[in-house]
């Protein structure tokens, strides 16, 4: 059996190498190096996913020493709460070549960045040792703050130091939660397998590396009050940048909340875990009301991230506090299932705005009307993702979110008030459609100013609308194998 | 393949057919719902000879979707079937000359798809899920002509106000499988004390937006926006509907306290939307409110225990109500114009038309031996039977009454002329022949449908009225009540019967501003609220930079004008202080490593301040 996790991940980098030797090649050699060779990292992470996970531990591990005096090694392997994360992230970076292939500035140095910032994420989604995680962590924070700060709008400049700053400042308190739970060990490892199935730490000392861990995802994902950067990045990023940092790298955040916090400090957890279930809370709402507020599409987009992640820590919490493992496994289930689907569903949403940005050059709805008539494709895949992300039945974060609510009402019926959630959402998405894309169209939008999509824009939506109904429909083939892992977790 | 899953993915994949082909859009509607119909008569004719049956379909981890085929459900599945057909038939007249059939058959089909499986659903996320779904075909349906000035709020206002309510049905929902462990509705009816209690209440939120009662009958009316077969079929079988059927379906678990309260909201709505009717200056927002008063009656039914009467007269209503909306369909096109004024004496020019409309108005108000007599007498009998009399039974009789009245000061308007008014040319319409034929059919149902009562009532087997001690006595009082109605809204002007309340009915009684002042305002004000409080904290991040800044004095080039310079320039600066304390070349990994060393420092003097404080 050939190493199919390993090539996954560093077949991107290989492809950067590559885009950087031909760097006097023609900006189309460029792109279809990138979209070949993202393609071919989605077909390893469907070897991967063909492959499956085991009923308990991590699967397909792959293990090469690096440095044994310190007991840190090359160690990667998928689990059904990291598998289905890869299979998305190696999607998304796929349709994002395929929207980016326009891209004209200093196209080779973008699809390197792309490239390896592929490598960085699918890394950190499948690393075993501590210090490869964080070093995959911080490689992709560097990769978004150079795509935001050379291909971003009119403010990118700033944007990129606070989202640099911001996440930087985030990531150090990891690092010494990794530090704490190293010598924590006995003897010591940095192997995330032994930290996970006997936690090194208790006591004071796990629950001060819990809050050093909590500090750092929830930059990460983010949750009130730690989201400022978000909405600046967002808006400033350029769209591929925006369904990358959305779909790809916010999951980071709430991958590590489960697998770093939940799993390697589960008592302190579950002694926070009313805490930590009170910041979801309060994200899901805060994020669902700001972005009512929201005058900008993309801003407006940005923030019911924040709702959608708070849903995720809603369930990751209720898991923690829940005795019964049907329950436990029901929210954890949702919470995964919800990062892949926010992963699909919001990448469409920052296509299709960065779609509109591209003809319009204004993300600002007020500028917008009736243009369903001008640009149908483009609108009612919008109406298709908006309603997505607004929880409708048949759509992809409808069983996410129901099994989180089930759970949650079974635990912490107080915290059900979040649900309130799915409303603000209709109102705002509802809005912005009747805003944008209903009433009358002015004169300023004709087929000549805006277009309907073309074929690339259509090949890189495709595939993302069509899972999202698929995963509504039937989310059996992704839950099978998170069920798989989240049923038989010790705690 | 069963012919559950026929009735429901026929006029499925219909709709899909014609989004893919967008050709013959007509032809693949008319076959997908002749094939649903097919599909639940055949069900029926099973069912009726003791055949139920279940598709088990995969869902959620332990929780499998189900469909079921019992008397009550596949009952509800030809009601469904029968009045999409008469609807879609009258629809290829009425879109004749549209230019986007596509999209309004594909979403037609979809809006009875989706109201077939809620109606088959053995199971609650299948329930929810095609609860949800029917909201959005109503949206899409609603909004159908999206460019005409004020249909975009009259769809997102029916879809808000239903999902708002939607939460009480999520929640019930949660509930009922949280204390049962199964998601399979019949298990979960099992359900006694305080959950069934909660579960029952909020199960009556969930109805009461879908069926548009009292306090949230106000989006019906303006949903009015759409096409009228839209509202036709929406009015009758499927969208307002699917609370009643909620109700109905959960009957068996509800306590006599949430009974109590579903009869009193049953009958304040139907008094209030009665009145809102009788004072309505339009004929479609008219039928409205009608159909809230009407579902109002059944609630009433419902609250007093005996939700077989309900389900009656939810048959009878589906056939009434839309017969009433083709025919005030054919009205509008031949005067365009759906306002009662415009409409003055139109029955003369289509004396056909206007006879069918007749006939369901009086079927409505309960005249033998049209349909709705019979099933409005079963709700009467109903409330003289309840233990709640003193308070189900004046409200089922002043519904009566108001239902006379309406409807015959619609008829009033619609026969009668002004002394001066000269004869109209009705401008010749396309497609009558599909209109009429879609009529005829529905207006024959509402006349002779009471003959299948009693079948219908052996095949449910649900008892109606246990005791029958009051012989005819509802029978009379219903008649009195619909009669007294009838001639009240003949000949005495709307002015004078509503008197005061007039202008107020007008206005919906809309209490406190209604959905906009309660609803809408306060959410705009928090969220405005937090867009506020994001602009502090974004200043206070800055802030923050600001003073690392002048803590390590690090700045060169501040500019101290603007904040957000002061952040770039502080980077700027540590970039550059790295650089000069260890001249090292300048690369991604030096400068991480600055910055690092340096928030490091600031971390470290940020938490000795914070120390030093505490």
């Amino acid at each position: 059996m050939y190493p199919i996790v390993s090539i996954t991940v560093f077949l991107p980098l290989l492809g950067a190498l590559l885009v950087l030797l031909m760097r006097k090649s023609s900006p189309q050699v460029a792109h279809g190096i990138g979209i070949a060779t993202s393609g071919a990292t989605l077909l390893g992470a469907l070897v991967m996913w063909s492959r499956g996970v085991n009923e308990t531990g991590f699967a397909q591990v792959e293990q090469i020493d690096w440095m044994p005096s310190i007991g840190a090694a090359y160690r990667v392997g998928v689990d059904g709460i990291s598998l289905p994360l890869v299979l998305l992230t190696a999607l998304l970076f796929f349709v994002t070549f395929i929207y980016s292939a326009k891209v004209r500035k200093q196209s080779h140095s973008f699809v390197a960045l792309m490239l390896l910032l592929l490598t960085a994420s699918i890394g950190a989604f499948t690393a075993l040792d501590a210090i490869l995680f964080y070093v995959f962590f911080e490689v992709s924070l560097v990769s978004m703050y150079f795509m935001i700060a050379q291909w971003g709008h009119e403010d990118r400049q700033r944007a990129a130091l606070m989202f640099f700053i911001y996440t930087f400042l985030g990531s150090l308190p990891l690092l010494l939660a990794i530090l704490g739970l190293y010598l924590g060990s006995d003897p010591y490892t940095f192997d995330m397998r032994v930290w996970i199935s006997d936690p090194p730490l208790d006591g004071l000392a796990a629950m001060l590396a819990l809050i050093a861990m909590l500090i750092t995802f929830a930059v990460k994902t983010p949750v009130f009050p730690f989201h400022t950067w978000l909405p600046a990045a967002h808006v400033q990023a350029p769209a591929a940048g925006s369904v990358i940092l959305a779909g790809v790298m916010l999951k980071f955040g709430t991958y590590g909340l489960v697998r770093f916090a939940y799993q390697m400090t589960p008592d302190a957890f579950r002694e926070a875990g009313v805490v930590i279930l009170t910041f979801g809370v309060v994200a899901a709402l805060y994020g669902a009301f700001a972005a009512l507020a929201q005058t900008d599409l993309k801003r407006l987009v940005a923030y019911t991230s924040i709702n959608h992640m708070g849903y995720i820590i809603i369930g990751v919490a209720v898991a923690a506090l829940a005795t019964d493992p049907a329950i436990r496994a029901t929210a954890l289930d949702g919470s995964v299932l919800q990062m892949v689907s926010h992963g699909l569903v919001t990448g469409a949403l920052f296509l299709l705005v960065g779609m509109l940005q591209d003809r319009a050059h204004t993300r600002d709805m007020a500028q917008f009307g009736g243009l369903i008539k001008v640009v149908p494709v483009l609108g009612w895949s919008f109406v298709l993702a908006a309603f997505a992300s607004l929880g409708l039945p048949g759509l992809a974060h409808f069983p996410a979110e129901f099994q989180i609510f089930l759970a949650t009402l079974q635990v912490e019926p107080v915290a059900i008030i979040a649900i309130l959630g799915i409303v603000i959402t209709a109102g705002l998405y509802l809005r912005a459609i009747a805003q944008v894309f209903l009433g009358e169209v002015g004169d300023k939008w004709t087929a000549a100013t805006m277009p309907d999509l073309n074929i690339r824009e259509l090949l890189a939506l495709a595939p993302l609308l069509m899972l999202i109904i698929v995963l509504g429909v039937a989310p059996g083939w992704v839950l099978d194998v998170i069920h798989k892992t989240t049923i038989a977790l010790p705690f | 393949m069963s012919f559950i899953a026929i009735a429901i993915l026929a006029p499925l994949a219909a709709s899909l057919l014609i989004l893919l082909a967008r050709r013959m859009p007509v032809l693949l509607a008319l076959l997908g719902i002749t094939l649903s119909l097919v599909a639940s008569l055949t069900l029926l004719f099973t069912v009726s000879s003791g055949g139920n049956s279940e598709l088990l379909l995969p869902g959620l981890p332990n929780m499998p979707l189900r469909l079921i085929a019992t008397p009550l459900t596949v009952l509800l599945s030809t009601m469904v079937a029968i009045v999409g057909s008469f609807v879609l038939v009258y629809a290829v007249g009425y879109m004749k000359s549209d230019s986007e059939k596509v999209r309004f058959f594909a979403t037609m089909l979809l809006f009875i798809a989706a109201m077939q499986t809620l109606v088959l659903a053995g199971d609650w996320i299948l329930l929810l899920s095609a609860w949800e779904l029917i909201g959005l075909s109503s949206y899409l349906l609603i909004g159908f002509w999206y460019q005409k000035p004020g249909v975009k709020f009259a769809a997102t206002r029916a879809f808000m106000v239903t999902r708002s309510a939607d939460l009480g049905l999520y929640i019930a929902v949660f509930i009922l499988i949280a204390s049962t462990g199964s998601s399979e509705i019949a298990v979960t009816l099992n359900t006694t004390g305080s959950p069934a209690i909660a579960a029952g209440l909020l199960l009556l939120i969930a109805a009461m937006g879908k069926s548009a009662q009292t306090p949230l009958h106000d989006w019906l009316q303006r949903a009015m926006a759409g096409p009228t077969p839209v509202s036709a079929l929406l009015h009758s079988a499927t969208l307002v509907a699917a609370g009643a059927i909620l109700l109905i379906r959960t009957a068996p678990m509800l306590t006599p306290e949430t009974l109590l309260v579903i009869g009193i909201v049953g009958g304040v709505t139907t008094v209030v939307t009665g009145l809102i009717a009788l004072g309505e200056s339009d004929l479609k927002r008219m039928l409205a409110a009608s159909t809230s008063s009407q579902y109002g009656l059944m609630l009433i039914a419902v609250g007093a225990g005996v939700p077989m009467a309900a389900l009656l007269h939810l048959i009878a209503h589906a056939a009434i109500k839309s017969s009433l909306f083709l025919g005030a369909g054919v009205f509008q096109h031949s005067r365009e114009s759906t306002m009662l004024e415009q409409l003055r004496g139109v029955g003369r020019e289509r004396p056909k038309i206007f006879i069918g409309f007749a006939l369901a108005a009086l079927a409505l108000a309960g005249i033998p031996p049209l349909s709705g007599f019979f099933s409005k007498d079963a709700i009467i009998a109903a409330s003289l039977n309840s233990e709640n009399i003193e308070i189900l039974l004046p409200f089922a009789l002043a519904g009566t009454l108001l239902t006379g009245g309406y409807m015959a000061r619609a008829l009033s308007i619609l026969w009668r002329k002004n002394q001066d008014q000269k004869n109209n040319q009705n401008k010749p319409l396309t497609g009558l022949v599909w209109m009429g034929a879609g009529l005829t059919g529905l207006v024959t149902l509402a006349i002779i449908l009471a003959a299948a009562f009693p079948a219908i009532k052996t095949l449910l087997n649900f008892p109606l009225v246990e005791n029958i001690s009051t012989e005819f006595l509802p029978e009379i009082l219903g008649l009195v009540a619909a009669l007294s109605g009838l001639f009240l809204g003949w000949f005495v002007p709307v002015r004078r019967l509503l008197g005061f309340l007039l202008p107020w009915a007008n206005n919906g009684f809309a209490l406190a501003g209604g959905f906009d002042n309660l609803m809408v305002r306060p959410a705009m004000a928090i969220a405005h609220g937090c867009e506020k409080l994001e602009r502090i904290f974004y200043q206070g991040v800055l802030t923050i930079g600001r003073a690392g800044l002048k803590l390590g004095r690090v700045a060169r080039r501040t500019d101290e004008q603007s904040i957000d310079g002061a952040i770039f320039s502080f980077v700027q600066g540590t970039v550059n202080l790295a650089t000069k304390a260890r001249t090292l070349q300048s690369g991604l990994i030096h400068k991480e490593l600055a910055i690092s060393t340096v928030a490091t420092a600031m971390i470290l003097v940020i938490s000795l301040i914070a120390l030093m404080v505490y």
